[in-house]
């Protein structure tokens, strides 16, 4: 359920907000856009000192049962500890899930319906209180609190509950998940959910001792099971993190912990960031940003800075979903036509040129498990083949064209992407209407196909990389389209392809789901019901005396993995 | 855009007292001609409207659309920035490409030019229009038409417009802007008009010929229309002429922010706004809609003041 | 003087009663379901319908409206029961954004705002008045021609413009100013000073502008005025003439318009601050209005409108200690 966009989510007493902002980054940091000069952005850090991580935008929230979004993912590895993780950015394979308070990745019963944990020994909260299979079975039922649990739906989704069951403040402890002694968790799933081992590695799995957590508590104060804890919160201009002693490295594999501090600066805008990552003065030799913006890179030119570029690839898919519920788009030669005819290339300039995007042909992106290479609608340098387009458009009896609305968000990037694609498809006379939405609302609006118009262009981002599980099924399971928040923009309900999600799902060896998966993006893509246009990535420009740059597309969205980044000398600055 | 308010405050200080009888015609425009300020600025804007009004001829000249993508005159390695100097200026693109797209730059400041003076000149029409009607209605027939129509001014007048404008037009969903545009900008604008022609039509009323005209048993209307309304004539033109800067200078700034008229129509306030990033790499590129848009305002701002010279010789010069 | 007060008084509570209503219809009354917009992307009707209650979104029009006052002046209470959320007068509820009290965004950043704005009215009063003055008493000459031509480029060039050009100049060719930076006054006052320069320059330019011309044409005029001539006529030296006689009643009408400017600034402020990254309440307002964050951009419009009517009272009363020709009457 996670989209391109963070959700940047706000309570007014039960209200609940939610809105956006464009995460990117990816998983390959050998992959320098620069030339590889002789400074290695992957040494070893130095043990000590304050990073400082500059951004626009608050992070949604502190509280993990409500944050749910790549940019906050990443926060709160640092502060909270769940279940299993992504495996560190430095890892053989990044995008896999690794144990972290558990001592494996779980073991499911031969029905697949119970799964139980051992946490392991030593772990303990910030006030030095041990973790114990209550303290995460308390912090799982906060996902089921209607006013908490806003954040990752998969626990409510897969664990089996009372009916009616509201969270632990109003319906009492889950009494579903069985805590047999203190090391031991068991949990009940409503049906067998082979990733289950994955699931737990979500926000919503953070452990909390008994009875915390209740209303807004965690709006600005946290109880941290990770390396840092909280040392002050100015929301919407700083976060400062300071160690906490009660975490025991011995206990963790994942996170490296090198500086003393970070210091997240909030709230400065994204010309400022660059400015004075580029200056590189004081402490902003010690700083990080997700990325900088595509008119700075052409300021970087100095053998120096291009050492510092690093690329990020994203995780992310943005893609034009064709409403095949619409005239004439419930033909599938139209949406193939159109498919064929966007200029790809275009897109591409306009979401920052190749450095900033990578074309996309398939429906997964390159970084998520499953991926399979295959371009079914080819095109010259993907300029878009005009002559094929316009003969199934005959085909299909629409040879003078037609009109379509285009729904996007008053955001510039996505405004030049479609501006892109309205140039491509006017040769066919395909008259493309540009319907701008605000950005608070065009979720709302494209997610409910009562208002949804012919087409739009979004994102999505996989809840965990290591599958496609989270990829396809949510976009294309005709059985999953809802009245509002809908996430299948394309409203495609193709029986064959319903069923071959049942059957992939269902399969318990996870590397031959991933194959399956990739074949079934092919299937999917035969019908055309999206046009994917690029995977956009971040460059990152990170301060001289920073060092362990390497993304994570599990816990990051493909930004830089936090928990492995450091200084070489803690002293400057 | 800010000093709209101030701005009109002054001119309202100095504008030209009715002028009972004759218009001062042809000798003021003859005057007016030969003063070479004016005749620069009168000539700027005739260039722009002439630009505006044939855009799609001259852009066949000129080779590219506002809307043609140009894949070759960007690198797409370094995040699309234009390919040569001066923001990729040559032969090709004259006035060089915009950074992404590669659209021509020359292009959409010509049809740019269509949308700064069709919604300038209709926030101008409508702001005369009201302005005039009420600003007479109410020193006409002063009372309680006089006390309300003066409240809603003052109401009006007390805020700060810019902020009210983006308010209503951040609140309202995007639907036709540019007709949004030109409402939210004359419900703000109509007031200082109004105010002017309140003054002026009150002592006018007074006058003999207005008397004598209704003593002859004139209605109501025939003497507003007959024997007012040609005596405001040189006020209102003067006022009009430098109304039409400050909305200028308001489409584009609320374009600048993002509430203006809605892509791919190409503006000029649009195109500075997303030059901002690029001011330090490509500079020709918020060089040239600024340059435009600055010209444009100045010609209108100085052609107002000698307008009002003219027509005002005891005015403020 | 009490009753004028007290008319006075009245008259700006009604105004700012006015301009609650006018706000509250065009954000609660014309824009699209607000409790839609809060809702997001992982909304259902259910969600809906509680935020509709927690805003008090199913009450009559008119008992929101009297809710939205009674906010404003007494605080007010979002949602019932447990889960209410106590919002203290002068509540302009929370952004949709980041969930803080509109009203504390508000307040921590009008410090910045407030130097922005008292830096450039005291370059433009300067500017504006010298300039002006200039202008009058050397009429006719190169020095008059000089600063009208620079005036009337101020009133014609957008300051979004004229922040650019000064930013390329100054910045990025001849390297005289560093990119402006978040720094107090008190930790490094050089830089402070180099970051909020151009500021000033950029939102003064316009009002100089204005002040140049309105000064000139008054002192011109005042020059003019008999008793000006009767004082010179009296043998008196010019210099003292201009200083004695000329300059206080040329001056007053700048002092009027000075009032309200300031009092206005918040929209120039926007702009200003936006081009320069200055993290004032201009670009907060600027952010939200990108990010359609219906709340501040309600909250800082009451504000900006609240300064200009009060304002107004504050130039009435110093217009009559500047000018005793005036008096106070009950219009």
């Amino acid at each position: 359920m996670k989209r391109t966009v963070l959700a940047r989510t706000a309570a007014i007493a039960a209200a609940v907000l939610a809105l956006g902002a464009c995460s990117n980054g990816g998983p390959d940091p050998s992959e320098g856009s620069g030339q590889n000069g002789g400074v290695s952005y992957t040494d070893t850090p130095e043990n000590g000192g304050t990073v400082y991580v500059l951004q626009n935008a608050d992070f949604s929230y502190l509280d993990p049962a409500r944050g749910f979004d790549g940019g906050v993912n990443n926060f709160y590895r640092l502060v909270y500890r769940t279940l299993t993780t992504p495996a560190p950015g430095n890892a053989d394979d990044p995008s896999s899930i690794v144990p972290d308070l558990a001592t494996d990745l779980g073991t499911p019963s031969e029905d697949g319906l119970t799964w139980t944990f051992t946490l392991k020994e030593g772990v303990r909260f910030q006030d030095g209180s041990p973790i114990t299979s209550a303290d995460v079975k308390f912090g799982i039922s906060r996902a089921w609190d209607p006013e908490l649990g806003i954040g990752s739906p998969y626990a409510r989704q897969v664990i089996d509950a009372p009916e009616g069951y509201e969270g632990p403040y109003r319906s009492g402890p889950l009494e579903t998940i069985e805590t047999p002694d203190e090391r031991t968790i068991v949990f009940h799933l409503r049906e067998p959910y082979p990733e289950f081992g994955s699931v737990v590695a979500q926000n919503s799995f953070v452990p909390f001792p008994e009875g915390t957590g209740a209303g807004d508590e965690f709006i600005d104060e946290i109880i941290s099971s990770g390396p840092y804890r909280l040392d002050s919160y100015t929301p919407g201009s700083s976060i400062r993190l300071v160690r906490n002693e009660e975490w025991d490295p011995e206990t963790d594999d994942v996170r490296e912990a090198y500086p003393d501090n970070w210091e997240f600066v909030i709230g400065l805008d994204a010309a400022t960031i660059d400015e004075r990552l580029l200056a590189g003065q004081g402490n902003d030799a010690n700083a990080i940003s997700l990325t900088i913006q595509p008119a700075t890179l052409p300021r970087v030119q100095t053998p120096q800075l291009q050492e510092r570029l690093k690329r990020m690839e994203g995780i992310c898919q943005t893609y034009l979903g064709l409403n095949t519920t619409k005239e004439p788009l419930n033909d599938v030669r139209v949406r193939q036509a159109i498919n064929l005819a966007v200029d790809r290339a275009a897109v591409q300039n306009a979401s920052g040129g190749t450095q900033f995007a990578d074309i996309s042909t398939t429906i997964l992106p390159r970084t998520v498990s499953g991926y399979r290479d295959y371009d079914l609608y080819p095109s010259e340098e993907h300029r878009g083949d005009q002559e094929a387009a316009r003969a199934l458009l005959e085909e299909a009896g629409y040879a003078d064209g037609f009109d379509l609305t285009l729904d996007i968000r008053s955001q510039p990037k996505m405004q030049a992407q479609a501006e892109a694609i309205q140039q491509s498809l006017e040769p066919l006379g395909i008259n493309v209407e540009l319907n701008v939405i605000d950005v608070s609302s065009y979720y709302e609006t494209i997610g409910t196909p009562a208002l949804q118009n012919d087409a739009a262009i979004t994102g999505w981002c996989p809840d965990w990389a290591s599958s496609a599980s989270t990829f396809l099924p949510p976009l294309f399971d005709g059985r999953g389209i809802t009245d509002v928040g809908n996430p299948n923009l394309a409203q495609l309900n193709d029986e064959n392809i319903n069923a071959r999600i049942d059957e992939i799902r269902a399969m318990t060896d996870l590397d031959a789901a991933n194959e399956q998966w990739g074949l079934l993006d092919e299937e999917i893509m035969e019908l055309s019901p999206i046009v994917p246009l690029a995977v956009e990535s971040g460059i990152t420009l990170p301060g001289e005396n920073i060092t362990g740059i390497y993304a994570n597309p599990g816990s990051a969205s493909g930004g830089i993995d936090f928990v492995l980044v450091g200084l070489r000398d803690p002293e400057r600055g | 855009m800010t000093v709209l308010p101030t701005e009109l405050e002054v001119v309202e200080k100095s504008a030209p007292p009715a002028t009972a009888g004759g218009a001062p015609g042809g000798r003021s425009l003859r005057a007016l001609v030969r003063d070479p300020g004016a005749a620069l600025a009168g000539g700027y804007i005739l260039l722009i409207v002439l630009m505006a009004l044939f855009a799609p001829l001259i852009v066949r000249l000129s080779g590219w659309g506002p809307y043609e993508f140009d894949q070759q005159a960007i690198d797409p390695d370094l995040a699309g920035v234009p390919l040569g100097g001066w923001g990729g200026a040559g032969a090709d693109h004259w006035f060089g490409v915009e950074p992404g797209s590669g659209r021509d730059i020359f292009a959409r400041i010509v049809y740019g030019a269509r949308v700064s003076m069709l919604i300038a000149l209709s926030a101008t029409a409508l702001t005369t229009l009201l302005g005039v009607v009420l600003g007479m209605l109410a020193g006409y027939f002063g009372g309680r038409v006089d006390w309300v129509i003066s409240r809603v001014m003052d109401f009006l007048m007390a805020f700060p417009a810019l902020i009210f404008m983006i308010a209503i037009l951040s609140a309202l969903p995007a639907g036709n802007r540019s007709v949004m545009l030109v409402v939210v900008i004359s419900l703000f604008g109509w007031p200082y008009l109004a105010r002017v022609v309140r003054g002026q039509t009150m002592s006018l009323a007074q006058r003999e010929f207005v008397e004598a005209a209704r003593a002859s048993g004139a209605g109501s209307a025939t003497i507003v229309f007959r024997e007012i309304l040609p005596n405001l004539r040189s006020t209102i033109i003067v006022l009009t002429t430098l109304a039409v800067p400050g909305y200028i200078g308001t489409e584009a700034g609320l374009s600048f922010l993002g509430v203006g008229v809605v892509p791919p129509t190409p503006s000029w306030g649009q195109m500075i706004a997303s030059s901002v990033n690029w001011y330090s790499v490509v500079p020709s590129y918020f060089a040239i809609p600024g340059a435009f848009l600055f010209l444009l305002v100045l010609s209108f701002t100085v052609l107002g003041d000698r307008l009002r010279a003219f027509l005002d010789p005891g005015g403020l010069r | 003087m009490a009753r004028y007060l007290l008319a006075r008084l009245s008259g700006v509570v009604l105004i700012l009663v006015l301009v609650c209503l006018f706000t509250f219809t065009v954000f609660f009354v014309l824009s699209p379901d607000p409790a839609v917009q809060i809702c997001g992307k992982n909304c259902n009707p259910e969600l809906i319908e509680r935020i509709r209650g927690n805003l008090g979104l199913d009450e009559p029009l008119f008992t929101q409206f009297t809710t939205f006052l009674g906010g404003l002046f007494a605080g007010r209470a979002y949602g019932t029961g447990e889960g209410a959320v106590e919002c203290a007068a002068p509540c302009l509820g929370y952004s949709f954004q980041s969930s803080q009290p509109v009203w504390e965004m508000i307040t921590e950043r009008l410090p910045v705002t407030v130097t922005v704005a008292v830096g450039a009215a005291v370059l433009w009063l300067l500017a504006g008045v010298v300039g002006g003055l200039v202008g009058a008493l050397r009429q006719g000459t190169w020095w008059d021609r000089g600063a009208m031509v620079i005036a009337l480029s101020g009133l014609s060039i957008p300051n979004y413009v004229f922040a650019l050009v000064l930013q390329y100049v100054l910045v990025v060719e001849l390297e005289w100013l560093p990119f402006p930076q978040a720094v107090t006054l008190a930790d490094d006052p050089a830089l402070w000073f180099q970051s909020y320069l151009m500021p000033w320059i950029v939102l003064a330019f316009a009002y100089a502008s204005v002040y140049a011309r309105l000064t000139r044409a008054n002192v011109i005029d005042t020059l003019e005025e008999n008793f000006v001539r009767t004082a010179r006529a009296k043998g008196l030296p010019r210099g003292q003439v201009i200083r004695r006689h000329a300059l206080r009643p040329a001056l007053t009408p700048v002092a009027t318009i000075f009032g309200m400017d300031f009092a206005g600034l918040l929209g120039g402020a926007l702009i200003t601050e936006k081009v320069f990254g200055i993290n004032g309440v201009g670009k907060m307002t600027a952010d939200a209005i990108g990010r359609n964050d219906q709340p501040v951009i309600m909250g800082v419009t009451l504000l900006a409108a609240a300064f200009v009517v009060v304002g107004n009272v504050v130039v009435d009363l110093v217009y009559t200690a500047l000018d005793p020709r005036v008096r106070l009457t009950v219009a």
